[in-house]
């Protein structure tokens, strides 16, 4: 399997003070077609994780290679294309855009692309129908309920086809059942072959995902089943 | 693999930015409004104003000068030779002369009326090339010819003629002056600069001597000369009316009155231009001020953009054209605003409309590029947020 996301000795420290070292040398490989789950208590430096791995922010210290390219290399403006055509985010607050349709927030995940507005809007609706909201097209998101909310935001990360899918917290403001559709949508997706890695501090949740990696004061370490 | 953002989509996303807040939109843009509108009505009413003031400079002429007998050194009057025309048309750059001489009858309706009730007008006895030299106008019938100055007829002033409630000329209305009846041939129309003549009647030369004893001593001198030897000329008239006495003349420009207050009219428009600039300005503060705290409001919107591929230059632009649409709108409103306040001014003054076009688009594109100042700052803010820091929670 090649590796979609390879981290090594990688550390994150924000200036003081005192300074935080929010990551200690980390290194992790996710391999295309994982589904990977990473828990931890809050504080543990998940979400700087999460950002290090989407291209948001630099390490201090260590490389990131995203699809082989060392991140590191690369400026702004190639980061934010790297962005927009191998990363697909999904965050706790759904982060959606009111009073515009669903149909056209999940377009909005195409916007930088540099697609016709039919073509963002052909392949919104399909990636509608594959989160199974194929009948809430035309809703605002003040018209659908927090699962369907993060559905959306899903079908948004989804719409440009990544290489791999960061979601940060995607069921924390979810009750459990919702959840657990959610945690269900996500391993049906990986079934069609969509990279995903999930933060979560829901033990009972990571525990159907196939793979978890457990982060502790800024360390991480495969949680063997 | 770069991000990219369509123009028309970047111009399509600063629109929903600004639909989305309407009320703050509606409000921010008023400022703009105010502004231009201010600006484009002092124009456009200044213009039409101008347009006939100018109008009437172009009519009149500049190069007319009014010699009158001033008080000599002495303090008491002293007359101007009866020669001082023909000599003053000898000065060779003067074009036309001409003169009045105020006669000591008093005009009146009627011989029922008290001698004493003279309501301000003058009798003046002229020559018959006046209305020629100052390019006055008829309102009705004629002026006095070679015939009709040696008889009792009398053409009157604007002011004069409706002090003795004379409005037009049928039927043929007539005017005691002293004790003659004098035919009413024809009214003058208003003349700006010269309102001596307005309030006046007008006879001829031969009838006021006749009737009254009249000499030809001007008691005002009209002189067109070529435009160019205007101050020359005005140098000498002194000296060739009156060597005796060259102190005792008074050489006026009666266009100096419309210069000055055509210099007046560009002063106020200049200072009314600058209140509608300081307008401008405070809006421009007002919209970078807005602006600022959108940015602060989308930091999440921010976030996501960066996060599903937006480069800084697509945050910039993005509220670059927020900013600038918000002022345009504002613009185009203003630009409405301030023409419809001239057109409405410039017809309840029977004035010309002069709404110049170009002053329309410019105040547009003014309005464009106070957006785009004020909307440089937060722009740059806006793009420079770290994306992992938007997103966090």
């Amino acid at each position: 399997m090649t590796a979609v996301l390879e981290l090594s000795g990688v550390s994150k420290v924000y200036p003081g003070p005192p300074p935080v070292r929010a990551l200690d040398g980390v290194d992790v490989s996710i391999a295309a077609g994982d589904l990977v789950a990473i828990i931890g208590p809050s504080g543990a430096g998940k979400s700087t994780l999460l950002h290090m791995m989407g291209a948001l922010d630099r390490p201090t210290d260590g490389t990131i290679e995203i699809d082989g390219v060392d991140i590191a290399t690369l400026s702004d403006r190639r980061l934010s294309g790297l962005r927009s055509h191998r990363i697909g985010f999904v965050f706790q607050d759904f982060f959606l855009i009111e009073g515009i349709t669903a149909t056209a927030n999940v377009a909005e995940g195409l916007l930088y692309r540099g697609l016709g507005r039919t073509e963002r809007k052909r392949r919104a609706i399909v990636a509608l129908e594959r989160v199974g909201l194929g009948a809430r097209l035309d809703h605002l998101p003040n018209q659908l309920s927090g699962g369907e909310r993060q559905r959306v935001a899903i079908a948004r990360a989804l719409v440009g086809d990544p290489a791999i899918v960061l979601a940060d917290e995607p069921t924390g403001n979810l009750d459990s059942h919702t959840s657990e559709e959610i945690a269900e949508l996500f391993r049906g997706l990986n079934a069609d072959g969509t990279t995903i890695v999930v933060i979560t501090h829901d033990v009972e949740l990571a525990s159907h995902f196939p793979r978890r990696v457990e982060m502790r004061d800024g360390r991480l370490a495969e949680v063997v089943a | 693999m770069r991000s990219r953002l369509r123009v028309l989509d970047s111009v399509l996303l600063g629109l929903r930015g600004l639909a989305s807040r309407t009320a703050r939109t509606i409000l921010t843009a008023t400022g703009i409004a105010i502004g231009i509108a201010a600006i484009v009505a002092v124009l456009g009413i200044s213009a039409s104003g101008r347009a006939d003031l100018l109008a009437t400079l172009d009519n009149l002429g500049t190069n007319l000068l009014r010699v009158e007998p001033g008080s000599g050194i002495f303090g008491t009057g002293s007359d101007v030779p009866e020669e001082a025309a023909a000599m003053t048309g000898r000065i060779r750059p003067v074009e036309q002369v001409t003169q009045t001489t105020r006669t000591e009858a008093s005009v009146r309706r009627n011989d029922l009326i008290s001698e004493l009730e003279t309501k301000g007008i003058t009798v003046l006895a002229a020559d018959l090339d006046l209305i020629d030299v100052l390019r006055a106008e008829l309102a009705e019938g004629r002026f006095i010819d070679a015939a009709t100055s040696q008889v009792p007829t009398v053409v009157l002033g604007d002011v004069a003629a409706k002090r003795l409630g004379i409005v037009n000329l049928d039927p043929v209305p007539r005017v005691y002056v002293n004790d003659t009846y004098f035919t009413v041939i024809g009214i003058l129309e208003p003349m700006e600069i010269h309102p001596d003549i307005e309030r006046s009647v007008v006879i001829g030369y031969p009838v006021a001597a006749e009737l009254f004893e009249t000499t030809r001593s001007p008691t005002s001198m009209y002189v067109r000369s070529a435009p160019d030897f205007i101050n020359d000329v005005a140098e000498v008239i002194p000296a060739t009316v009156n060597p005796e006495q060259p102190d005792a003349v008074q050489v006026s420009r009666p266009s100096d009155a419309l210069e000055a207050r055509k210099a007046a009219d560009e002063a106020l428009t200049n200072l009314l231009i600058g209140l509608g600039a300081v307008a401008l300005l405070v809006a421009g503060v007002a919209i970078a001020n807005i602006m600022v705290i959108s940015v602060l409001e989308r930091r999440m919107e921010i976030g996501v953009r960066r996060a599903i591929g937006a480069t800084r230059g697509h945050i910039r632009i993005q509220f670059l054209i927020e900013s600038m649409m918000l002022a345009g709108i504002g613009g185009v409103l203003g630009m409405v605003l301030g023409a419809a306040i001239t057109v409405g001014y410039a017809a309840s003054r029977n004035l010309t409309v002069a709404v110049p076009p170009q002053g329309l688009a410019l105040s547009v594109l003014a309005a464009l590029a106070i957006g785009a100042v004020a909307g440089l700052y937060p722009a740059i803010r806006a793009s420079r947020i770290p994306p992992a820091e938007a997103v966090r929670k």
